[in-house]
């Protein structure tokens, strides 16, 4: 976009990592602040929120803030871990890929058509449905359906830097291949990937909620947002305002790594796609 | 052009082969007993699971069974379901026709918000093109079904005298299966629309910022011709392309809206598949989202050909 001025974005990388921080402490100190046993029930069930409880309560008399509080901790390590392990596969691929090029290359990327002919969600589902929705398949389920994205997105910019003068100057005084693609190029294409890994997960955040909404997310009793957003849905007539707590918490959370690919991007200056 | 079809067609064979394989694998990974699933009870004889096997060629080697489900699937036989011991296929094509439809009227929806909050987010500028920009960044953060979970609530709560959830078939009622479908698809078009704004928005931008533009502008031309002889057209490529890419995710969010407002298409034939461990259903519906997929990059690789003279051919 040729209006974006460079280095601008730093208010919104602030915001982003505001908020992230927020959640990473909701996450690892979640079951101290949260004021009631999430999975502790009570005769009062379906209340509307009170000083009691400040969200309400759930079909069992379950308090919806504390199974929130403590719901986003399984959404967000399956998030975390899944993305990484998407990162770690696109790199591999993406860098090995694109460096090497040639026939390699050809192969690689015709492979990963194949995965990208499948819509990212009926994918997921599927894989999820074969395997079994317990917390390592999710993490798997999702590596494998964004590591083909992050990917792509490596290994881009890798085609172009590798033929810059420092890496033929690199390699003229004998350094080797591999270090070569890790110090001389890695480096140079560090922006986009760093804007792509936030976006995906933003749509992780997306995917494990929907699979979980779908009832293929981890297994009861464990709370999640998607799966409480859906138990609320079912409630929705008797109590609606339990549906208001998961869907801000879901916003919030993919509204995060939006603002913060979105800031990235701009101080980056990283063109979009 | 005959060729650039014909060619970008045959780059999809072997992708839909890889696809395919994919799709049988999957199905075939499973933790449990596709015989056993096939007759969905524990309680079946050592012997009579021995000939359903034989029945279903599971006793066959896994390349012989993969051949004789591909060469069933190209003659349009894409087993029988588990649940109902009828043909897929026929269970499936009614289902397709109704997600076409949500995803047409979705895709429509998506397309005249999108273009129009680009255009004039970019033409106007100012007031305007801030308030589009947040709006889109905030729609971006709603996940459809989070906003499709939001609609029924406030159509619950606010207007109970609206039915949400009576689906009719197009050939009883055609208007009312219409009205009974833009709920869904507004809620399903939502996400695409803000990629098509963005997209819109910044083509404009970089049409308006081309010398030929202000060559127009200086040679006296109104502004309502430089939009519509200039930029329009001139932008229309890349919100072409990102229209069509678009059918994926909407593809994919259907199944989500169809679920929630109980629209029987693809989708909910899906996740009914899924849930019942209804194998084969899973399979056809997994290989034909792919294929459609595939058929409508290639459609998106030619319109962008037609649309812009510098695509080359080859």
């Amino acid at each position: 976009m040729t209006e974006r001025r460079r280095g601008g974005g730093n208010a919104l990388i602030l915001i982003g990592l505001f908020m992230l921080a927020c959640m990473v402490a909701l996450t690892l100190f979640g079951s101290l602040i949260a004021p009631y046993d999430p999975s502790e029930t009570s005769p009062d069930s379906l209340a509307a929120p009170s000083a009691a409880h400040w969200l309400g309560t759930d079909s069992i008399g379950r308090d919806v803030l504390s199974r929130l509080i403590v719901g986003g901790r399984t959404t967000l390590v399956i998030t975390f871990i899944a993305v990484f392990c998407a990162l770690a596969g696109g790199l591999v691929l993406g860098l090995f890929s694109g460096y090497v090029g040639g026939v390699v290359d050809q192969v690689i990327m015709r492979a990963l058509d194949i995965v990208f002919a499948f819509p990212v969600f009926l994918l997921a589902i599927a894989v999820v449905a074969a395997l079994g929705p317990t917390v390592p398949n999710l993490i798997l389920t999702i590596a494998i359906v964004y590591t083909p994205i992050l990917a792509r997105v490596v290994r881009a910019p890798v085609l172009s830097v590798k033929r810059w003068d420092h890496v033929e100057a690199a390699r003229s005084v004998g350094v080797s291949e591999f270090s070569i693609a890790l110090r001389h190029v890695l480096p140079l294409v560090v922006s986009p990937i760093l804007v792509q890994t936030s976006l995906t997960l933003a749509q992780t955040i997306f995917t494990v909620t929907a699979l979980s909404f779908l009832g293929l997310g981890p297994p009861p009793p464990d709370p999640n947002w998607g799966g409480m957003l859906a138990e609320a849905r079912q409630f929705m007539e008797l109590a609606p305002l339990t549906v208001i707590g998961p869907a801000a918490a879901i916003v919030f959370a993919t509204l995060t790594f939006i603002v913060l690919a979105n800031g990235l991007r701009e101080k980056l200056d990283v063109r979009s796609q | 052009m005959i060729r650039l079809v014909l060619v970008r067609l045959a780059w999809t064979v072997p992708i839909l082969l890889g696809v395919s394989m994919v799709a049988f694998a999957l199905m075939r990974a499973l933790p449990g007993d596709f015989a056993q699933a096939s007759v969905g009870t524990t309680e079946v004889s050592p012997e009579a699971l021995d000939t359903i096997r034989r029945n279903l060629g599971l006793n066959l080697p896994v390349w012989q069974q993969y051949l004789h489900w591909i060469g069933n699937a190209l003659q349009g036989d894409l087993g029988t379901s588990f649940v109902t011991h009828k043909p897929v296929l026929a269970e499936l094509l009614p289902r397709l026709a109704v997600t076409a439809e949500l995803t047409l009227m979705a895709g429509i929806i998506a397309l005249t918000l999108g273009a129009t909050s680009g255009l004039a987010s970019a033409r106007l500028r100012g007031r305007t093109d801030w308030l589009v920009r947040l709006l889109n960044g905030l729609l971006l953060a709603v996940p459809n079904f989070v906003i499709a979970t939001l609609i029924v609530l406030l159509a619950g709560l606010y207007f109970p005298e609206v039915g949400i959830f009576n689906y009719v078939p197009f050939f009883t009622d055609p208007t009312g299966n219409i009205a009974s479908m833009l709920l869904p698809a507004f809620a399903l078009a939502l996400a695409p629309s803000v990629s098509i704004s963005e997209n819109t928005r910044a083509a404009v931008l970089e049409v308006a910022s081309q010398d030929f533009v202000m060559v127009a502008r200086a040679k006296g031309l109104l502004p309502g011709a430089i939009l519509r002889n200039y930029l329009v057209r001139n932008a229309l490529t890349p919100v072409i392309t990102v229209t069509g890419l678009q059918l994926a995710s909407l593809l994919g969010g259907s199944i989500l809206i169809e679920t929630i407002f109980t629209v029987p298409g693809m989708g909910q034939y899906l996740f009914d598949s899924v849930s019942s461990r209804n194998y084969p259903a899973v399979q056809a519906i997994v290989l034909l989202a792919a294929t459609i997929v595939l058929l409508v990059n290639v459609a998106v690789d030619v319109a962008y050909a037609r649309a812009d003279a510098r695509v080359s051919y080859d």
